[in-house]
């Protein structure tokens, strides 16, 4: 007891040094806590963003995406000309029915309507791969998934037509203009899996999710069921098909957004893919299995290109990011310049303080304290300074954090779609153009206990670090030159 | 090697000690090839110019440095050959110190002063405490212990730094000038303390460059250039008790 009492009156006789160390250590360990808050923060947006899609962590999106060599290959021009062989033929079946000629549609004049399915920029994959999938070690549940660009063309056969060409919208000003297309893009859910799959039980704002029974039930997208004007109980029709809405859901940023989901074996039918699938959905049986049944996946699945909750989160843009990689990199920046001045300042004020106490310090050591014990003195007394400054920085970190959750703007997040990953390659009838989906997303920065506990100790260490270097300076005194010594 | 000791023991045996050191490039001699022994219980003034090597001498003794050259054995055992904890536990049993300027603690109060040479040491703080309120009662300080430093008398000061000094009851009290900062007065009431701890059995060893001082010793030692220049009995001198025996 008598040490500490000691400690707190040598404290209290350098009043200033003690609340300038404590301060400086506070305002470090202070702006260590607020930068680590506004990060947990900014990660926990994220994660809440992602989190419907990403499940915790252990979803993983398996696709088959078209590989495009590289400029320059000879392969030919345009965006085509650029793929292999295999994948264009693969290509050119899976959107057979997109090509057409007018010539075909009847005779000049007359009317005429045409339904057709074409895949998104993704090859399909046989449904059995679901299953191959399923087997691998660390998966716990797979389904599978079809998203098609459904399109409608009606009109009148033009007199004259354009020549028939490949892919491609028609040129402005040289097309036929009295022939409408719309393209709507539908996701087929396999509706036996409600924990995966492009919309899912969770996500349904109003109404249901797909019930037992052959009806055709559909689900629309939130924002596509406003821009149609459609509700729960209205009809949509489907290459001739109609199909009654039963759920409106809100897909979340990152997920596979369609304007109409409805059940896989229903939609394989209407577009002739019976037996196909170009998205499997897999969750793993832990986070940490991921890696590994990620890697297992593209080894099994020829073609096959895993995206994972970490590749959402990289494709994730928008002020989110920003603040995210401003937090990353200046905040931590600034952080470590901070915490070091502080220890800088610490050790700097306590190796001054042992200065101005050696003929004290010798005078210990002609009593008779020993080395240890004048060492453990000049210690205790910055590990109390330490212990000060952590309490200053946990404040200083509360108030930080409280003023930006009171203070800041909500971010908005934006995650590229997979067609957008080829955004250089239109596809016919503006397919690929599908915007990402962005939402807003409140910012906190929230402080945990562990948050907390680890500001202290970094305050304490910096402590202990100001009280070594005073220590060895104070053990490295002979008593008789200490005792010499003019204070 | 002259003696001149009778049956008492030696406190301390000097041999052949000096004492270098280096200073700004060149080497000061502060205590040279000294040869010296001090029986128990004597009270010894050391008198001299200053830089005479007094201090040096002193510090010596309290194995508060190491001689460069030579030996100085305390009660028989050869300080220069300790290590840096076995002296620290020496001092605490053995050797008090009292300074000249008093070197007490500024924010502590008188008894917490006390209370920092008993610290080291394994006791309960009620018994360091009765301890420590004995030690000033003793000292004529019974009512002062709560006063810090700056509350008290220069005599005052100094009591409380004897008590400190007394506080683990040492064979030997090493004193450096400890009259210097107060007056006449209550210098002699200070020198009278002292010399009343040597007729109780401790040797009393003090630095000083007052008369009065030297005059009450049973020997007084007078350094010139870092040697003995001279040696003496005092007028505090019992004849054949406490003689101190020089050689060189």
């Amino acid at each position: 007891m008598f040490y500490v009492t000691y400690m707190l009156s040598e404290l209290r006789r350098r009043l200033g040094r003690t609340i300038l160390t404590a301060l400086g250590l506070g305002i470090g360990v202070g702006l260590v806590v607020t930068v680590t808050a506004l990060s947990n923060g900014l990660d926990e947006a994220q994660a809440k963003i992602l989190e419907p899609l990403t499940g915790v962590g252990t979803d993983m999106s398996v696709s088959r995406p078209i590989e495009v060599s590289a400029p320059g290959s000879g392969q030919g021009n345009g965006p085509f000309g650029q793929l292999s062989d295999e994948e264009r033929e693969q290509l050119r079946e899976e959107n057979g029915g997109g090509r057409f000629g007018l010539r075909n549609l009847g005779e000049p004049g007359s009317k005429f309507s045409r339904d057709t399915f074409v895949s998104t920029a993704q090859l399909s994959m046989p449904e059995a791969d679901v299953s191959t999938i399923a087997d691998i070690d660390g998966v716990q549940a797979t389904a599978g998934g079809l998203t098609l660009n459904s399109l409608h063309i009606e009109g009148t056969v033009p007199e004259q037509t354009q020549q028939p060409g490949e892919f491609g919208p028609p040129q402005a000003g040289a097309g036929p203009r009295n022939i409408d297309a719309s393209s709507i893009s539908v996701s087929g859910v396999d509706p036996r899996v409600t924990e995966l799959g492009a919309v899912t039980p969770g996500e349904i704002t109003s109404g249901r999710y797909f019930g037992a029974g052959a009806g055709a039930q559909a689900i629309l997208n939130e924002s596509y069921a406003s821009r149609q004007g459609l509700a729960l109980g209205d009809t949509v029709k489907l290459a001739g098909k109609s199909f009654t809405v039963t759920g409106v859901a809100k897909t979340p940023l990152g997920g596979q957004s369609s304007d109409i989901y409805i059940k896989l074996a229903q939609l394989q039918k209407l577009s002739g893919r019976k037996g196909r699938v170009n998205t499997i959905y897999v969750r793993a049986d832990s986070a940490s299995d991921v890696p590994a049944v990620s890697a297992e996946i593209e080894q099994s699945v020829g073609g096959a290109s895993v995206t994972t909750a970490s590749d959402l989160a990289e494709r994730v843009s928008g002020t989110l990011v920003d603040a995210k990689n401003l937090a990353g990199k200046l905040g931590s920046a600034l952080s470590i310049v901070a915490l070091l001045s502080a220890f800088l300042i610490a050790t700097l004020l306590t190796l001054s303080s042992v200065s101005k106490r050696i003929r004290e310090l010798g005078t210990l050591k002609a009593l008779g304290w020993s080395q240890w014990l004048v060492v453990r003195q000049v210690t205790g007394e910055s590990l109390v300074q330490g212990l000060l400054g952590g309490a200053v920085g946990v404040l200083i970190g509360l108030a930080g954090a409280a003023a930006i959750a009171g203070l800041a703007p909500s971010l908005k997040a934006t995650v590229a779609t997979a067609n957008q990953g080829l955004g250089f390659f239109p596809g016919p009838f503006g397919q690929g153009a599908v915007e990402g989906t962005t939402t807003s997303v409140a910012l906190g920065a929230p402080v945990s206990l562990t948050l907390i506990v680890a500001a202290v100790g970094l305050a304490v260490l910096g402590g202990l670090l100001a009280g070594a270097v005073g220590s060895l300076r104070a053990a490295r005194l002979r008593p008789a030159d200490a005792l010499r010594h003019i204070d | 090697m002259n003696t001149l000791t009778g049956d008492v023991k030696p406190a301390y045996e000097l041999r052949t000690v000096s004492k270098t050191y280096s200073l700004g490039g060149g080497q000061v001699h502060a205590v040279r090839e000294l040869d010296l022994t001090i029986d128990a219980g004597d009270a010894v003034a050391v008198v001299g110019p200053s830089g005479s090597g007094k201090t040096t001498l002193l510090q010596l003794l309290g194995g508060l440095d190491r001689p460069t050259v030579g030996s100085v054995l305390f009660e028989g055992r050869d300080m220069a050959a300790m290590a840096d904890g076995e002296l620290s536990l020496l001092r605490r049993r053995t050797i008090g110190f009292v300074f000249q300027q008093f070197n007490l603690i500024p924010t502590l109060t008188a008894a917490q002063n006390v209370e920092v040479a008993l610290a080291p040491a394994r006791m309960k703080a009620s018994t360091r405490r009765e301890k420590v309120q004995e030690l000033l009662d003793s000292a004529g300080l019974g009512a002062r212990g709560e006063h810090v430093p700056s509350k008290l008398s220069g005599g005052e000061q100094q009591r409380v730094a004897i008590a400190r000094a007394l506080a683990n009851e040492p064979h030997v009290l090493l004193a450096d000038e400890p009259t210097g900062n107060l007056d006449t007065t209550t210098g002699a009431e200070i020198l009278g303390l002292l010399m009343s701890l040597s007729r109780a059995g401790r040797t009393v060893i003090v630095v000083t460059h007052d008369s009065a001082v030297a005059a009450r010793a049973r020997h007084v030692i007078r350094m010139q250039d870092g040697r003995l220049a001279d040696r003496s009995v005092g007028a505090g001198h019992v004849p054949a008790a406490h003689p101190v025996a020089t050689t060189g």
